[in-house]
Parts: structure tokens; sequence; C-alpha cells
């Protein structure tokens, strides 16, 4: 192989692995909104699932269980801004901001009284490359698509199904006609709660395993604030996507290829300082913002509560 | 009588964060009364308690406007942190360069460049917002994250000081220093500025025409919009203000109380400005003193974990839980009307 194909097959090969947190980030805030459910608490959500999931991982030496608890604490993350918004009416972004300082401090609290002040970080074991058989063989596309962990993997499948249900199954049809018309949704039966809180406690899930991923596949550890800000990233990565599974992916690989280009560099060395290189993530966010963001196509109730017994919309 | 029954639900509301945050101490094998003794009175049993507690106080403040003045339009600022810092760098860069101006030149122009590198921040994202209509949380929010990289880049070049461990600047020009109040334990006139702005935002929003235009963009876009309040214009112009206080903040923590430029100046006030903004629903006025009451919280939070050894993030959670009580207290009255 060549320097270029060394180097392209390395950063493919990143970039798929770092797409995941972005995926199943940007698949929950997606999911949630479609019913008209607005999460603005990402951050909060994955830095407490990183943090969960980091030790439980660690205490019962199995990052499955790990993950599972760090899913668990997103989903009851998803149901209590489910039971403030849709029973409770609540404004969604004030809650949103209450349960995102929530995750921020419970994340970083719950390590110190786990573990106490350690001068050395535990560290659990990394997740594991699974190589498929046959198609791992195949050169250049093997080794950056074909051996990869689990989560890569069971993210692009979830992708999928997330886009097959929602746009080819009456009840995808029905979650968005919560999401657009909820007073239309509950004139023909349908329960606009329901489909709230199951779509809000799902996407907390996928949000908090997104925490979960950070420490089970970059660090091996939790330190506070290790997500820098990929939750916001989540959020604009779904305007980004107009709202719609399949596009997400394609905009988790853009989002997670300039993370690693910033990352590359970074260790490489340029000419560039490498502080713009960090801000670079960031930087091209807002500026896709900017060409993405009026035209993308936005559930007509998202960030809305609704209440049946007021006459207008 | 009827303040009595205004306020009753509030104090409730904190009283059962209270109650709550402390079955969560004991629940964590730690004292809740020594922790609350602990919390309440650092601030009042010696000067430099009290000292302490109004100089954290002043940053609080002025964030916690960063995030209200906007949201008296209905948009949210959730980027006080980075305009902050950026506020801070501004206000280092002239302190450096211009360090001979006389005093009465330089401290003027240390503050009005920190406000002005703030709104400058916060301009971009008011922009944005105004030209293409992105939605400000995010925009925010992504700029604190480009500004965390700007601090250390500035921190760690040509200005550094090099007997700093610390990402840290030199300090800016002796000439730049805010006055003292009080020199032992040290209060600057910091806390004056921060008086003054607060009182300005108040009289502002709510006894001029501007500022009723302001609040009434927030209370009904739509027929705000059909009485001829251009309301985009008033979103970028709250947000502009908003950051500016910001920018502010990170001017007198350079120019008032580190004397230099210092990677994590801010600290946490701008999420506490957050906080501090929501328990105060939104209302201006109410801000300075949701601001004391956090400031006291928080002097007493790290008196707490030197002495009792519990974890300062225990305060953070009852923050929250203020929060949210306080939101469910608003529910409660809205049931009974």
């Amino acid at each position: 192989m060549t320097g270029i194909e060394i180097f392209l097959t390395d950063f493919l090969k990143l970039t798929f692995l770092s797409m995941v947190p972005f995926i199943l980030a940007g698949q929950g805030t997606m999911l949630g909104g479609r019913t008209g459910v607005f999460n603005v608490a990402q951050e909060g959500i994955m830095l407490t699932g990183a943090s969960v999931g980091f030790l439980v991982g660690y205490l019962t030496e199995s990052i499955f269980l790990g993950a599972l608890c760090a899913m668990l604490v997103g989903g009851l993350f998803g149901l209590i801004l489910a039971y403030f918004t849709t029973t409770l009416k609540m404004d969604q972004f004030v809650v949103g901001l209450a349960l995102f300082f929530t995750g921020l401090g419970l994340s970083s609290l719950l390590p110190k009284l786990a573990l106490g002040v350690t001068l050395t970080p535990p560290l659990i074991p990394t997740l594991k490359d699974v190589t498929i058989p046959l198609l791992s063989k195949i050169p250049f596309i093997g080794p950056v698509l074909f051996n990869q962990n689990i989560l890569v993997y069971i993210s692009v499948v979830l992708s999928v199904v997330l886009w097959y249900t929602l746009f080819h199954t009456n009840l995808g049809l029905r979650l968005r006609s919560v999401g657009e018309n909820p007073k239309a949704a509950d004139s023909l039966g349908i329960s606009v709660n329901l489909y709230r809180y199951i779509t809000s406690i799902i996407g907390g899930m996928l949000i908090g395993l997104a925490g979960a991923y950070l420490p089970m596949v970059y660090t091996g550890t939790f330190t506070d604030l290790m997500v820098k800000g990929r939750g916001w990233l989540a959020i604009a990565l779904t305007f980004f996507g107009g709202w719609s599974p399949l596009p997400i992916l394609l905009g988790s690989l853009f989002f997670a290829g300039v993370e690693v280009l910033s990352f590359r560099m970074q260790v490489g060395g340029s000419l560039i300082p490498y502080q713009f290189l960090i801000m670079l993530p960031y930087i091209a966010t807002i500026v896709v913002m900017i060409f993405t963001f009026g035209k993308a196509k936005v559930p007509g109730f998202l960030g809305q509560n609704y209440d049946r017994e007021r006459r207008t919309l | 009588m009827t303040q009595i029954k205004k306020f009753l639900p509030y104090f409730l509301a904190i009283l059962a964060a209270f109650v709550a945050a402390g079955i969560f101490i004991a629940a964590l094998k730690f004292n809740p009364f020594k922790a609350y003794e602990t919390i309440f009175f650092t601030s009042f049993r010696t000067p430099n308690g009290f000292i302490q507690t109004v100089m954290k106080w002043v940053p609080l403040t002025l964030v916690a406007l960063a995030f209200t003045v906007p949201l008296s339009t209905g948009k949210f600022n959730i980027g006080a942190e980075g305009q902050m810092i950026v506020g801070a760098i501004g206000a280092a860069a002239v302190g450096i360069t211009c360090a001979n101006l006389p005093p009465i030149i330089l401290i003027p122009l240390v503050i009005l460049a920190g406000m002005l590198a703030g709104a400058l921040w916060g301009l971009i994202a008011a922009w944005l917002l105004y030209q293409f209509n992105i939605n400000e949380i995010l925009t925010t929010v992504l700029l604190n994250f480009v500004s965390f990289a700007l601090i250390d880049y500035v921190a760690t070049g040509p200005w550094r000081d090099p007997a700093a461990g610390h990402p840290t600047t030199i300090a800016i020009g002796e000439n730049g220093f805010l006055p003292m109040l009080i020199n032992q334990p040290p209060l600057h006139i910091g806390v004056i500025l921060a008086f003054v702005a607060a009182i300005l935002v108040y009289l502002y929003t709510n006894k001029t025409t501007a500022g009723y235009e302001l609040v009434v963009t927030g209370a009904n876009p739509r027929a705000s919009k059909v009485h001829g309040i251009n309301i985009r214009q008033m979103f970028l112009f709250s947000m502009v203000i908003g950051a500016a206080l910001a920018g502010l903040a990170g001017a007198i923590e350079v120019s008032g109380t580190y004397h230099r430029l210092i990677e994590g100046l801010h600290s946490n006030f701008p999420t506490l400005g957050l906080i501090i903004g929501l328990i105060a629903r939104g209302k201006n006025q109410a801000v300075p003193f949701v601001a004391f009451f956090i400031a006291i919280l928080e002097v007493g939070a790290s008196a707490m974990q030197r002495t009792l050894h519990i974890p300062v993030q225990v305060v953070l959670i009852m923050e929250a839980l203020i929060l949210i009580f306080i939101l469910l207290s608003d529910l409660i009255k809205r049931r009974q009307k």
C-alpha cells in the first residue's frame, strides 16, 4: 500500500468510528422531535451516559452492562422531559436546560462518589473490533467498513430501521402526524401523549448510549466535560439532516470527518496553531447551518406542547 | 397580604428543594444539617466571606442579565460563556497594549473594550439569527466552544506569562486596574458597575418605550409585528445588549480581579447565570437578588467541600432542584386560577 492509501484507510476508518455518537444522538433527537418534543439536554444526557456507562462498566467489569445502564439513565431523562412537557405542559427549552444542568452536575458528581478522588483514573477495556468474515477481506473497503466495533454496525442498521419505520409503515405515519399536526392526529384517535412519551424515552436512551460510547471506545475512562459539545452538535446535525434518519446518517459522516480531520492535523503538526484546528468542527457546523437551516424541513409542531383544551393551535 | 401570597409558592418551592437536596446529602452519608449550616452562614460569618460573596455576585448578575435581556424578546442566549471570555480577551488586549495611558483614560477604555468585544461575539449569533433565521441556542453554544480555543491561543501566544504554569498572559498596565473600594479583603468598584448595569437594564426594559417594544416582542411576537415593531431587529438588539453585559463581566474579572487574562477565568459563572435567569423567570429586576442568593450558595459550597469533604457538585444539583421546584410552583399557581 502506498502512503496515501494508508493515510486514507486510517482516516476513513476513524471517521466511521467517530460517526457513532453523532448518529445515536442525532437519531435520538430526531425521534423525539418527530412527535414535537424538542430535547435540548443532549449535552447533559450524554455526559451522564458517559459517566454512568464508565462507572457501571468499571464496577461490574462488563461494558455491556455499562452501556445498558447508560441507556436506562438516558431513558429516564427522556421520561422526565416528556412528563414535564407533555403532562405538565411546561416550556420545552426551559425544562431541557434544567435537565442539561442536572446532567452536567450528575456526571461529575457520580465518579467522585463512587470512586473518590483518584490520581490515576481507572480504565475500562475499550470495545473490540468485530471482523466480518469475507467482507473484511475486500481490499481498502474491508478494513474501513467491516473491521469496526459492533456499535458502528448497529448505528447504521438503526438508521435504516428508523427510516423504514418512519416513512414506510403505519406506525411511522402516525408518529409523524403527531409532530406535524397533533390536533388532527388526536381527532383520529392517535394518543398524542403516548407517542410523545415513547419517542422521548427511546430518544433519551439513544442519546445516553451515544455518551457511553466515548469512554467505551475513545478513552476508557470518564473525564469531566468529555462530550465537548457533541451533544449540541447533534442538534445542529438533526436540523442539517432535515429531521430524517438517512440524511442524519450522512450528516454524521460529515461531522465525524471534520472531527477526525481536526484531530489528525493537531497530532500531525501543521502550520496553523492547534487552537484553530480545535475550532474547526464548531465553525464548520455554523457555516453548514447557514446553507441548510433555512431549507431544513422541520416538524410542524417541533418544540410546542399540545393542549387538547385549547381552541387555537 | 397579597405580597405574601405572591411569594409563598416561591418560598415553599425553595424549601422543598432544600428538603429534597438534604435527603440526597443524607443518602450520601453526610450530615445535611452541618452541610446547610456551612452553606448558609459562610457568607456572613466573616468579612472575608461576605466580600467573597459580593465578588461572585458581580459576574453572576451580569451573565444572568446576558441571558434574561434576550429572553425578554423570547430568545435564548446560551453564549454568555463565550461572550464573557471574548470580553475578557478584549479588555486584556487593550490593557496590555495601551498600558501607559493614564488611569482616567485606560480604565474606561479597558471596560469598553471588553463590552465591545463581548457584543461583537454576540453579534455573530444575533446576525445569523437576523439574516438566516438560524436557531440562536445552537450558534451561541457552538461559539462558546470556539471561544475556549481562542482564549487558549491568546493566553499561550505572544503575551504569555512564561512564569505561570497555567495559560496566562502578562499583567495589564497598572493604570488599568479597577480602583478598590476596600483594600483588605479586596473589593473593587466592579460591584458598582454591576449595580449600575442592573439598574439601567431595569429602567430600560420597564420604564422606556424602546424597552417596552423589547418586552412586547417576547410576550407576543405576532401582535408586535402587526403593530409595526420590527421583531427581528428586536431579537438582534436584545442579544447584542446581553452579550455586551457578558463582555462587561469578562472585563471586570480582568481589570478588577485578576489583572491579567487567565484561561478558565469564566469559572462556572455562565452556567449559573442561566440557572439564575431561569429561577428569576426571566425578570430582569429579580436577577440581582437571585444572583446574590446563588452567590451565597456557591461560597458556602466551596467551604462545605473544604471542611466537610462534600463534593461541590451537590450544590449544582441543589440549584437545579430549586429551578425545577420553582417551575412546578408556577404550574400550581396556573392551575389554581
